[in-house]
């Protein structure tokens, strides 16, 4: 299939003591004071005082918003805006994981566009441009530094609405491989396999380039080496080169979309609130063996990588590969099953029928229909 | 959702990431339309500004100027009155002034107008001052408008008119009680005359000395009759101009003429004390010589009486051009006693006079003053005390009528 690709990413600052020029970046943007947004786990760690500090040294004013929970919610992004709107500030900094930079690209959306975030669920709605977004990774996962990507959940629907649009893209992303040290083992694990989760869909999507497939598959080479030594050692090299593979994956499937498994992640966290990056090992194999007739190939170049060689045949090296995913994610000691994630399997045809709206399900390699999405979360019970 | 997303949505080759660009560009244009408007509006206002030719100043409460506008160079010597006190600018005082309008015009949240007289470059000025508040957005005064306007010139027209008009009740007046005065005396030297007829008959019956008394007394009666006659007639004059016979006249040679009847007079003075500058030729006048022969006579025995036997005394004429009026001038300047300063606005009035009783009621000089208006023309004096005094008498030139000022 030939098709007008594109391929945008902000400017990316990456290395270890990047953070430091957290201030000058605002300063360049044109902010005077800066709207910086973290959470309750950052302020511990010490890192939202240290990002403070480097503002301050470059004499920049700053308002803190910290209300912002796992799976940020959409009254978080008005209460945000308004605090924004009410301290006159401009340049928008977050810094985290998935939760604190989505809420701050809902924040930035809604103060300088108006109304309610629901109003720009989907794909390009936004009109008005944002203020410029600096944004601090805290994770090697969410990708959404890079992604033109903000999930937020629509309390009253309990749905994670997918809002798209080049707008917003921050300006600069910053990634400083030695905020990941301060991180959870846990939380290592489920940023790495939501960014190998990335990684394959963006691979196998409808709309990949070669410009997104060279990032996913240097994703998953890095995450399958670098890991298991991060969480054993938790050495400052390993981690960095997972910095890199979140980085790489969040460029491909910013442009290339991802497919059935986040669609049905984003209404696993939407339903149930789950952890984002835990819902990843359960579902994964068993969405790229639904795909796996649409893109055999591609799924045996990935299970090449998982594998270290080809076996006979492109089937056997695919089907082997899924195999020997499932068998990787069992040793990292995360759950494995549905079941023990979601305890009412009645709710599973409900959640199928509303991922099946979700937007990431657009560029999944083979089209599936409700009852599709229902039989994976079978096979994954 | 109204549309669901399609896979061009998530390439979103059309959509970029939007920059302020346009924004900003959008604004400037507006800005920059906005900006026009408001240099045409200040240029309206400008415009509106220079047009006022009052002496404008604003000024800070604590009195000290913010800005002028150009008339107020033409008016005071100051170059750079940006914040200097208003009483040092305006008045060269060192503290703010008794009945400041300005003050007024913030306690009473009104404009406030006053009248001042106060020296400029020397010279008395009259200024009419109106002081209003200007307030802020939010309604406070912050500065205060200050409009002097320079009325000398109207004051002055005004107190030669509330002269005139003195002068015309004044006239009516001693018109009225010469009149009145007339028939009494008539009557008092009609009989008296009829006395002195009588008296021959008398004579021859009396004692010669009582007789001779009588004579006397009845001609002193006679005589004081006559004076007090040619009194009433100078006030009915004075009330009344005679019938003028107007024609067109070289002033030179009235005062030559003038100065032919007094001879007998000058006799007693010494040869050089009066000095004829006389210019020749002279542009005639039109006027009636024998009231101007009076104006001269006036003047000149004034003259007579302020300067001792040192003093001098000179009579000029002369012309001058203004535009298109041209003026003929007679100067009468003595180096006499000089009027005092204080007498020197009531010397036209009717009945003042410094003469000791007998030697002048004070009618000489509102005489001439009325005669030189009925000639459209105008006489000023100036004085010095103890170095003399010149009165000056400017007429119209001309050989026609003129339009004449009635009173």
């Amino acid at each position: 299939m030939t098709r007008v690709h594109k391929f945008s990413i902000p400017e990316i600052i990456f290395g270890r003591g990047s953070l430091s020029y957290t201030g000058l970046c605002a300063r360049q943007l044109g902010g005077e004071k800066v709207f910086l947004v973290s959470d309750r786990g950052l302020e511990e760690a010490g890192w939202v005082a240290r990002v403070i500090e480097v503002l301050e040294a470059e004499k920049l004013r700053w308002v803190y918003y910290s209300e912002v929970v796992s799976n940020p919610r959409d009254f978080q992004t008005h209460k945000g805006a308004e605090y924004y709107l009410q301290q006159g500030a401009d340049v928008i900094i977050a810094l985290g994981g998935g939760s604190p930079m989505d809420a701050a690209k809902g924040i930035a959306l809604v103060a300088s566009n108006g109304g309610q975030i629901q109003d720009y669920e989907g794909a390009n709605r936004i009109h008005r441009p944002l203020p410029p977004m600096v944004f601090i990774p805290s994770t090697a996962g969410s990708g959404s530094d890079i992604s033109q990507f903000s999930i937020i959940t629509d309390v009253g629907r309990q749905v994670k609405m997918s809002i798209i649009s080049r707008t917003l893209v921050p300006n600069i992303s910053i990634i400083d491989p030695l905020i990941l040290e301060t991180k959870s083992q846990k939380l290592i694990i489920a940023a790495a396999i939501d960014a190998l989760c990335h990684a394959v869909e963006s691979y196998v999507s409808k709309i990949s380039s070669p410009f997104t497939e060279v990032q996913s598959l240097q994703a998953i080479r890095l995450i399958l080496q670098h890991l298991k030594p991060a969480v054993a050692t938790r050495s400052l090299e390993h981690l960095e080169q997972l910095s890199i593979a979140s980085t790489a994956a969040g460029m491909a499937f910013s442009n290339a979309g991802l497919g059935a498994e986040h669609a049905l992640a984003h209404s696993l966290g939407g339903m149930f609130d789950t952890l984002h990056g835990l819902v990843h090992p359960i579902l994964l194999p068993h969405v790229m063996r639904f795909n796996l007739s649409a893109c055999t190939e591609k799924i045996a170049v990935i299970g090449e990588i998982l594998l270290g060689r080809p076996l006979g045949s492109v089937q056997e090296t695919a089907a082997a590969g899924i195999e020997m995913l499932e068998t990787y994610c069992g040793e990292l000691n995360v759950p494995v099953r549905l079941r023990e994630i979601v305890q009412d399997r009645s709710r599973l045809e409900d959640l199928c029928k509303m991922a099946v709206n979700d937007v990431c399900l657009l560029t999944n390699p083979r089209p599936a229909g409700w009852e599709d999405l229902l039989h994976i979360c079978w096979e994954a019970w | 959702m109204s549309q669901k997303p399609t896979l061009e949505d998530l390439i979103g080759i059309e959509y970029a990431k939007l920059g302020f660009f346009k924004e900003v560009q959008e604004k400037v244009a507006e800005l920059q339309a906005s900006n026009l408007k408001l240099e045409l509006k200040r240029r309206h206002i400008q415009g509106i500004l220079d047009g006022i030719t009052d002496v404008m100043a604003i000024i800070s409460l604590d009195f000290r100027i913010t800005s002028v506008n150009q008339v107020f160079y033409n008016v005071f010597e100051e170059t750079d009155p940006a914040g200097k006190f208003c009483f040092q600018v305006f008045r060269r005082q060192e503290c703010r002034c008794a009945s400041c309008p300005m003050v007024i015009a913030l306690a009473t949240n009104k404009v406030c107008r006053q009248l001042e007289i106060f020296p400029v470059n020397g010279k008395n000025r009259h200024f009419e001052i109106t002081a209003s508040p200007l307030r802020n957005p939010q309604g406070t005064p912050c500065h205060i408008l200050v409009l002097k306007r320079d009325v000398t010139t109207e004051k002055e027209y005004q107190a030669k008119y509330y002269q005139a008009e003195k002068m015309a009740t004044v006239g009516v007046l001693a018109a009225g009680v010469a009149h009145e005065i007339n028939n009494p005396l008539t009557a008092i030297s009609g009989f008296a005359e009829g006395l002195k007829r009588r008296l021959p008959r008398l004579k021859e019956k009396v004692d010669p000395d009582l007789a001779e008394d009588f004579d006397e007394y009845i001609d002193i009666i006679l005589k004081e009759c006559r004076r007090c006659q040619g009194i009433v007639q100078n006030l009915l004059d004075f009330g009344r101009p005679k019938s003028n016979h107007f024609c067109s006249l070289d002033l030179s040679s009235v005062i030559q003429d003038t100065l032919k009847l007094l001879q007998n007079h000058l006799k007693a003075y010494p040869k050089e004390h009066i000095r004829l500058r006389l210019q020749d030729p002279l542009p005639s006048i039109y006027g009636d010589d024998s009231q101007l022969k009076q104006v001269i006579l006036n003047l000149l025995f004034n003259a007579l009486d302020a300067t001792s036997e040192k003093g001098c005394i000179t009579l000029r004429t002369f012309s001058r051009r203004s535009g298109e009026e041209e003026w003929v001038g007679l100067a009468v300047e003595d180096t006499g006693t000089g009027i005092p300063s204080e007498h020197l606005n009531k010397l036209f009035e009717p009945f003042f006079t410094t003469k000791p009783a007998g030697k002048g009621i004070g009618i000489g000089l509102p005489t001439c003053y009325n005669i030189i208006q009925n000639h459209g023309g105008e006489i000023v004096v100036c004085s010095e005390e103890l170095k003399g005094s010149t009165f000056l008498v400017r007429l119209p030139s001309g050989t026609s009528a003129l339009p004449v000022l009635t009173l």
